[in-house]
């Protein structure tokens, strides 16, 4: 560990990493990768592991041969062939069978020179019965103004366990990023994923994907604020293998500029699979565009699959009502916009709802 | 002075000419009820009063606390002491009551629990405001964020229409306190414009004077049981015969009711 460089680094970006909520939470565990340098990973809980995923590979026959790229094919893109063949950087986070943290697990990517690709595999493996938050953070160093990140995730959620991932993207102007994530969530465990973009990204291109067993659940809630000529092109698909499986899809989106493309699938294969979307998009001005698709797919007839959305503009009748209380126009719409954001998360720790929160409020102050 | 003093107000929504030449003043601590027929033009009044989008004064100019708020934004004149409780009050998705409330009350002396508890709204400070509300949760959470707000001028726009005898109870009580109806008249701070079409109102909440708004013109003030006893007598008939004089002699200014 280079703790001199560490400590250097920490101090210098410190506002970029308190962005994303790095080292503003007491946590069990902490992962910290700079380009594609490891520059922290410690974890002080028994029963956790959080370790680099090429020290993983070397210790771990079953992360060699059942994990790695098993959920996301390596030939499924560009961004997937690059970063089979690159060294593996990135975290192995384990938990043991049984083990139930509150205090999460933090993690934080830096792009830290301008014009570089990071590339990035992460593999979090649950034993059964067990449960854990993380909280990860993407962003640039305050110098770099361009370049490129590509994140391979993947998520393996045992019988009965259950995972809060939370990931703040907080990108430049000339970022591209490019996500790929794979989820197996297993015989009744519970994957919740809450994801909020609120900065401008030249590029966001990501596209999760959980498959949930008999009894499971995949929630994905996601909050994307719009400037500039960001060009996000974002989802979720949950495919329901298992009897009695559910998801979740909520999606919001605020953009006063740019394209958001929003995709949200939910496949039902099995009786008593439940599914429900809601994808709402809030338009603040003519040059901004949201497009959404969602998708049910039903191929057994005993499932239940719906979904809600819509595309719009702040209502004048709300407006003028806020503003017959005294608020001024930007008052109120900065309240209907942080309110249109709120989508009421539940299930992960106060704190780390406070940092979304906060995340949401210096968004929407910084923009109406 | 008055504390609202309106002048040959004419005004129009909607490409129509909705009021006509409207004299009208209220002092401070009193309470006026407005009586009329749908469309008489009511509502469009206490718009033009508090300046909603919509509504516009064509001539004419609205004085309060010595100032003229003719051309003033709405948010200015709820800041310099106009409240309204609207008739239809529209749901905001995603904010809840309790956010709006901090965000407009003007300090922290007061318990919003107490309020809250008066007005049987504590469960419903966490929702977003007015959304899966009944008429009558709407009404009170009107109210309630009237008492918040503490405005000097309320305008009630037909505070009991939709609304049951349990919650017009609850309701007038709330209103009895804004309006510090417990004191002698001549230490009441707050004033109050009443729209109401039945006049149940009245029967829990004393005003001091009635005025009868018909096709946009002001027929006429006098005593509110007198008017009420007067409307519920003959309906708003006669009051439209007299609107008809009027338009032929094309007076616009005031009659006796």
């Amino acid at each position: 560990m280079e703790n001199k460089r560490l400590d250097e680094i920490i101090s210098n970006e410190n506002s970029r990493l308190e962005d994303i909520g790095y080292g503003g939470l007491p946590s069990c565990g902490n992962f910290l990768v700079m380009d594609a340098s490891v520059l922290e990973s410690m974890y002080a809980v028994d029963g956790l592991e959080v370790i680099p995923i090429f020290d993983a590979i070397e210790k771990y026959p079953r992360v060699r041969e059942k994990l790695y790229f098993n959920l996301v094919d390596k030939n499924k893109s560009e961004y997937t062939r690059l970063a089979s063949e690159a060294k593996p950087v990135g975290y192995y986070i384990r938990v043991e069978p049984g083990i139930k943290i509150d205090e999460p697990v933090q993690a934080a990517f830096m792009l830290g020179s301008t014009g570089s690709t990071q590339v990035i595999h992460n593999i979090i493996d649950l034993g059964q019965g067990s449960t854990l938050n993380i909280l990860n953070g993407c962003t640039t160093s305050c110098q770099v103004f361009q370049g490129r990140h590509i994140g391979i995730t993947e998520v393996y959620i045992a019988e009965g366990a259950s995972l809060s991932y939370t990931m703040l993207h907080n990108w430049g102007e000339n970022i591209e990023v490019y996500p790929v994530t794979g989820i197996r969530v297993d015989k009744d465990a519970r994957f919740v994923s809450n994801y909020a973009a609120m900065t401008s990204v030249k590029k966001l291109v990501a596209y999760p994907t959980a498959w949930v067993e008999a009894g499971g659940s995949a929630r994905f809630h996601s909050i994307i604020y719009s400037k500039n000529n960001s060009f996000f092109d974002m989802g979720a698909r949950a495919v329901l293998e298992g009897e009695d499986s559910g998801a979740e899809i909520i999606s919001r989106v605020v953009s006063e500029a740019g394209i958001v493309i929003s995709r949200q699938m939910i496949e039902g294969k099995r009786p008593g699979c439940k599914g429900h979307m809601e994808c709402s998009g809030l338009l603040l001005d003519e040059n901004a565009v949201i497009h959404t698709i969602p998708e049910l797919k039903g191929s057994h007839p005993d499932i239940n699959l719906s979904h809600e959305a819509a595309v719009g503009r702040i209502s004048s009748k709300e407006l003028s009502y806020l503003m017959s209380r005294g608020l001024t126009e930007e008052e109120a719409r900065s309240l209907i916009i942080r309110g249109f954001l709120d989508i009421g998360i539940e299930g992960i720790p106060p704190r780390i709802h406070d940092i979304i929160e906060d995340t949401i409020k210096k968004s929407v102050k910084g923009s109406v | 002075m008055s504390l609202l003093d309106i002048k040959g107000l004419n005004v129009s929504a909607g490409g129509h000419e909705i009021l006509k030449g409207i004299d009208f003043s209220i002092e401070e601590g009193r309470t006026t009820v407005i009586f009329g027929p749908n469309g008489s033009g009511k509502s469009t009044l206490m718009g033009a009063i508090l300046g909603l989008p919509g509504i516009t004064v064509t001539s004419g100019t609205i004085v309060f606390k010595g100032r003229d708020i003719t051309d003033l934004p709405v948010h200015e004149r709820a800041r310099m002491g106009i409240g309204l409780a609207f008739q239809y009050p529209p749901a905001v998705k995603g904010v809840r009551l309790s956010t709006l409330l901090d965000n407009i009350k003007d300090n922290d002396n007061f318990d919003l629990h107490v309020y809250s508890e008066m007005l049987n709204m504590d469960q419903y400070l966490d929702r977003d405001i007015n959304l899966g509300f009944s008429g009558g949760e709407r009404k009170r959470s009107e109210i309630l964020q009237l008492m918040v707000q503490r405005p000097d001028l309320l305008l009630l726009d037909e505070p009991e229409s939709g609304v049951d005898i349990e919650n017009i109870s609850i309701i007038s009580k709330a209103l009895s306190l804004i309006l510090e109806k417990d004191k002698p008249l001549r230490k009441r701070r707050r004033s109050a414009i009443i729209i109401t079409h039945t006049g149940y109102i009245l029967d829990y909440i004393r005003a001091d004077t009635a005025c009868v708004i018909v096709g946009g013109y002001i027929l006429g003030c006098g005593s509110p049981s007198e008017i009420l006893a007067e409307i519920r007598e003959k309906g708003y008939s006669q009051c439209m015969e007299c609107y008809k004089d009027m338009v032929r002699g094309d007076t616009g200014g005031e009659q006796e009711t």
